[in-house]
């Protein structure tokens, strides 16, 4: 695979991306309401008058025996904090999502791809170069998004409850299983880009990867499922495997001939 | 010719070569049996109606799609094991331009140059030669959704060449132009013509290919003919030869004093006309036209005859089109 290619793509491709002020907005928009809502919430729980049930506090206190200093007034707020990683695991989800069906249904679209084929590109070079070009941003975003929110957290509750958002298993599940899970998006757009005309249809299709995601987060609401730090990089380790197998299915499911003779 | 030059010939290596190529869809068959060479710097036309190969003969050529059967290569490099060399020396102007619209003209460019992988100075003084070329440096960060469909496929021309092709393939240059903007493509291939590049143009404009082809090949499914323009319409107008127009109803005597030449190759005479070939009409008709006026002859007009490129088309094809629109 040659380097300046791939960078070639990845550039325009930002440069594009850049100009495309509608996908600009569906990444921007979400990681600010994302910052927000967690704080908001965890402010409304904390100053609410009806505490956890001592049963979910005791169950809790089985899974997080660290927080067993806290009252139980913040055991709720650690609680409801926590529910809102998987928010942060969405976004390197759906944002790369976004702009991988994007980039290649637009390509369909404006018939600019044929040009490309035409070059002496290869199909890895160009999947790589796009590939890239849309898990940076969603990877940035949400580590942007979690490191405001980090702050944010310890300014509004202080050191101590604030450490909660970002002990093991927070960092492990932002820094390593959001980026797996955003390349498995990625593979997910581009093997589904490929086979589709239509973003839509793509982002629905594609979007898939993102309900193993919301069984997550009813399982930890529910009390069902706190996965700590091992938890979230074995999951990482995982998901990055399969998301490679992906890759590979996806390179050979991008048929230059395909696409040459089919896409109208 | 010396006996090097006829060594050069007999060993040199078409720049495209295309023996009985043929691609299957499914059942179908888009296109079979192609075989031509096309020499460095010719211009071969791709003539036939809508869906007669073209496109598919042009995307086996420049190994986008494998051929189904038979051999191509281009400057020497097989298109069916050697696709990334082929891809490397060749340019394509794809049926639509295909441009990032919302990139200016001379990031369109810069994209192009770094996957050919040219030097970034190399890239920048081709970039501002072509864009000059085809007068299209003071838009040069604008972006190409804002160019007019000329500029648009002029830009795209520009970035066929931006690598030095050895071979450039236009696929339908013109088609869905305006007239003016059609105007400005065509000249802009008549400069690349004039600069001696080797250029293969499928189209179904005959004018065009007329204009400016040295060799047209009649595609339908597969190749039907290939020759000159020149030879294709006097072929079908009866061979070599010229139209006379005369003042009056022609004399006998005029027919014999034209049969008397040895280079005449029979005469035709009706209303006032007559129709002789000749084995050279440019060596000659000044000799003949002599020979007539010393004849008596009133001699109101000479031309070359020939059939249009349009009856050349039909007679290929098989089909023309009755007065009403409908094929006959």
């Amino acid at each position: 695979m040659r380097r300046d290619i791939v960078r070639a793509v990845v550039g325009r491709e930002f440069a594009e991306l850049l100009r495309n002020r509608v996908l600009l907005a569906t990444i921007l928009i979400p990681p600010v309401i994302l910052t927000i809502a967690p704080l908001v919430l965890g402010s409304v729980v904390q100053g609410g008058d009806r505490p956890f049930p001592d049963t979910l506090v005791a169950q809790i206190l089985a899974q997080r025996p660290e927080w067993a200093g806290f009252t139980t007034r913040e055991i709720a707020t650690a609680f409801t904090l926590q529910q809102f990683l998987v928010y942060f695991l969405m976004m390197p989800a759906y944002i790369p999502l976004s702009v991988a069906t994007f980039s290649i249904i637009g390509e369909k679209t404006s018939h600019s791809l044929e040009a490309v084929l035409a070059s002496p590109i290869r199909t890895s070079e160009l999947l790589a170069g796009k590939s890239i070009a849309a898990l940076v941003p969603g990877v940035l975003a949400g580590w942007l998004t979690y490191l405001v929110f980090a702050t944010l957290a310890r300014v509004q509750y202080g050191p101590h409850l604030g450490s909660v958002v970002t002990d093991a298993s927070w960092l492990a599940g932002a820094f390593l299983l959001g980026p797996a899970i955003g390349l498995l998006s990625v593979v997910a757009g581009v093997v589904v880009s490929s086979r589709s005309s239509d973003p839509r249809t793509a982002q629905q299709i594609g979007g898939v990867v993102i309900i193993p995601l919301v069984a997550f987060t009813i399982l930890q609401a529910s009390g069902s499922v706190i996965v700590g730090a091992f938890g979230y990089a074995l999951t990482a380790a995982v998901v990055a495997i399969v998301a490679l197998i992906g890759l590979r299915l996806g390179v050979a499911l991008f048929g230059r001939e395909t696409i040459l003779t089919r896409w109208r | 010719m010396s006996d090097d030059d006829v060594r050069d010939a007999a060993t040199r290596v078409p720049t495209i070569r295309a023996q009985g190529l043929g691609r299957q869809f499914g059942e179908t068959w888009a296109v079979r049996g192609v075989t031509f060479d096309v020499q460095a710097g010719e211009v071969l036309g791709l003539l036939g109606p809508n869906g007669a190969g073209k496109t598919t003969t042009v995307r086996m050529l420049t190994a986008l799609i494998a051929p189904t059967e038979g051999d191509a290569s281009i400057d020497g490099h097989d298109v069916r094991h050697d696709a990334e060399a082929v891809r490397a020396r060749v340019g394509v102007l794809t049926e639509t331009p295909g441009l990032y619209e919302k990139l200016s003209a001379r990031a369109n460019l810069e994209f192009f140059g770094r996957l050919h992988g040219l030097a970034p100075d190399v890239r920048a003084e081709r970039i501002q030669r072509l864009l000059t070329l085809f007068d299209l440096w003071d838009r040069r960060d604008d972006p190409a959704g804002t160019f007019s469909k000329g500029m648009k496929q002029k830009l795209a021309i520009a970035r066929a060449l931006l690598h030095e092709p050895a071979v450039l393939f236009l696929d339908e240059p013109t088609a869905a132009l305006d007239p003016e903007a059609a105007f400005i493509v065509r000249e802009s291939i008549s400069r690349l013509r004039a600069a001696g590049r080797t250029i293969l143009l499928a189209t179904h404009n005959l004018d065009e290919a007329d204009r400016l082809c040295d060799r047209i090949a009649f595609v339908r499914g597969g190749l039907l003919r290939i020759d000159s323009p020149a030879r294709l319409r006097g072929d079908l107008g009866g061979g070599p030869g010229i139209e006379v127009s005369l003042d009056a109803p022609a004399d006998p005597s005029l027919v014999r004093a034209a049969e008397a030449l040895p280079v005449v190759r029979g005469v035709a005479s009706r209303n006032g006309r007559l129709s002789i070939g000749l084995e050279d009409p440019r060596r000659d008709t000044p000799a003949l036209v002599r020979a007539l006026v010393t004849a008596g002859a009133g001699i109101v007009e000479v031309r070359e005859r020939a059939a249009s490129l349009e009856d050349v088309y039909f007679e290929v094809m098989g089909v023309r089109p009755a007065a009403g629109g409908e094929a006959a």
